[in-house]
């Protein structure tokens, strides 16, 4: 019986195994639509935002807003990598952390300073690891981003660039497009030069009415802007991030559970014939026991 | 006219309405029906929006923009809290918190006041949306 025993214990286990996967599955996919839902929501401001950049474009204002012009100082930039807080996500933290080690050896050759940012305990215990010194940690962004906590992130980072401190800030994540597809990438945040590009292409589609009125003065309306479209943006990868995350782990979680069904039924026709040659053998055992006797 | 409130978060009003006073950096601005075209920015605040039927919603807002363009308005702001659920006791204190803070360079200087400006603003919504209550 040691054999049938054994195989037994085996498919309990994984049977177990498979309710801890199956749930997170579960749990994460719940995660995902809520996440899913406040990246749609983003959306709608962002296309609102973009839309007034554009028509602010569009009434001739020009764009001399300090945040938007490139740097020829190259002193000192920031590489804010976004990972996730737990593991059990397939290769979503190996990829973002690869797109992003491999930009840090670019930037390093062109700033003499790069300072390293990390969100997620994963992305930290890697690089520590690997030896990098870690700037700044945050671990407090989970599957639920909210805007206040990175607003306070995005105001730090607009005090030291407008003190000159930070010349450059670049956002290594994983970036949403649709459900089958995400990507690791980092992109510039700091300067926000293309900030504009979308709102010219947008602006074509849209036709703003010009003789906008602008109160109190277009100058003041684009320096509230222009902190606000970088906000924003930067609000965006958190959620992105957050997004991925979530699909990655469904994915994985999906796997998980499709395997442990496959070993669950692997055993258990392993252990209805273990357990059949063992009958089996006890009759023949008898069998000849009884012909032995007669 | 249609009015639209958003924040990153969440769009929070998204309906018809009658008549909508915001909150600029310089004082209340309103608007009715065939409004000329206008982007302002937003101070903080209070948000009255007059539904179609005549009663009026009141809201905290801060930051952000308003776009007037052919009878809608967009409203773009950082925070929106509808007046009832701001906490009467919690807009004290963070009134309270901001004046005691002990400024002396310029841009803390500058920084008090706006946090002032803003606690004092939230304090008088919560104050008023108590009597209405009352």
């Amino acid at each position: 019986m040691a054999k049938a025993r054994a195989l037994d214990k085996r498919r309990k286990s994984i049977t177990n195994i498979r309710k801890i996967t199956r749930t997170m599955e579960l749990v994460s996919t719940a995660q995902f639509r809520r996440a899913m839902e406040r990246a749609v929501a983003v959306d709608s401001y962002t296309k609102r935002l973009v839309r007034l950049v554009g028509d602010l474009v569009a009434s001739g204002l020009a764009t001399d807003a300090p945040l938007l012009e490139p740097r020829e100082k190259k002193e000192r930039a920031v590489l804010l990598i976004l990972t996730a807080n737990r593991g059990m996500c397939g290769g979503y933290n190996s990829g973002v952390l690869r797109a992003a080690l491999a930009r840090l050896t670019q930037l390093q050759e062109q700033f003499q300073n790069v300072e390293l940012y990390v969100s997620g305990s994963r992305g930290l215990s890697y690089l520590k690891y690997r030896k990098f010194q870690i700037d700044q940690f945050y671990g407090q962004f989970d599957h639920k981003p909210t805007f206040d906590d990175v607003n306070l992130i995005a105001n730090q980072f607009l005090t030291r660039y407008a003190k000159g401190e930070i010349d450059r800030l670049e956002v290594a994540y994983a970036k949403f497009v649709s459900i089958s597809k995400q990507y690791p990438t980092v992109e510039p945040l700091l300067p926000l030069a293309d900030m504009t590009k979308p709102a010219e292409e947008q602006q074509a589609e849209h036709c703003p009415a010009l003789g906008y009125e602008f109160l109190p003065s277009p100058q003041d309306v684009l320096e509230e802007i222009v902190p606000n479209a970088f906000r924003l943006k930067l609000f965006k990868t958190f959620l992105d991030a957050a997004v991925c995350e979530q699909i990655a782990r469904m994915m994985a979680m999906k796997a998980a559970t499709d395997n442990a069904d496959q070993m669950i039924s692997l055993l258990t026709t392993e252990y209805n014939r273990a357990r059949q040659s063992q009958i089996t053998n006890e009759i023949i055992e008898v069998v000849s026991g009884a012909s032995a006797v007669q | 006219m249609r009015c639209y409130v958003v924040t990153p978060e969440n769009c929070v009003v998204d309906k018809d309405v009658k008549f909508v006073v915001a909150p600029l950096t310089d004082g209340e601005y309103a608007i009715a029906q065939d409004h000329a075209p206008v982007i302002g920015r937003i101070g903080a605040g209070e948000l009255r929006i007059t539904n179609l039927d005549g009663s009026v919603e009141h809201w905290f807002i801060k930051g952000g923009f308003i776009e007037v363009l052919n009878d809608d308005i967009s409203i773009l702001t950082n925070v929106a809290i509808a007046a009832y659920d701001l906490n009467l006791l919690q807009s004290q204190k963070r009134l309270e918190d901001a004046l005691a803070v002990q400024a002396y360079s310029d841009e803390d200087i500058n920084q008090k006041e706006v946090d002032v400006a803003v606690a004092r603003a939230m304090l008088r919504l919560a104050q008023k949306a108590n009597e209405r209550l009352a």
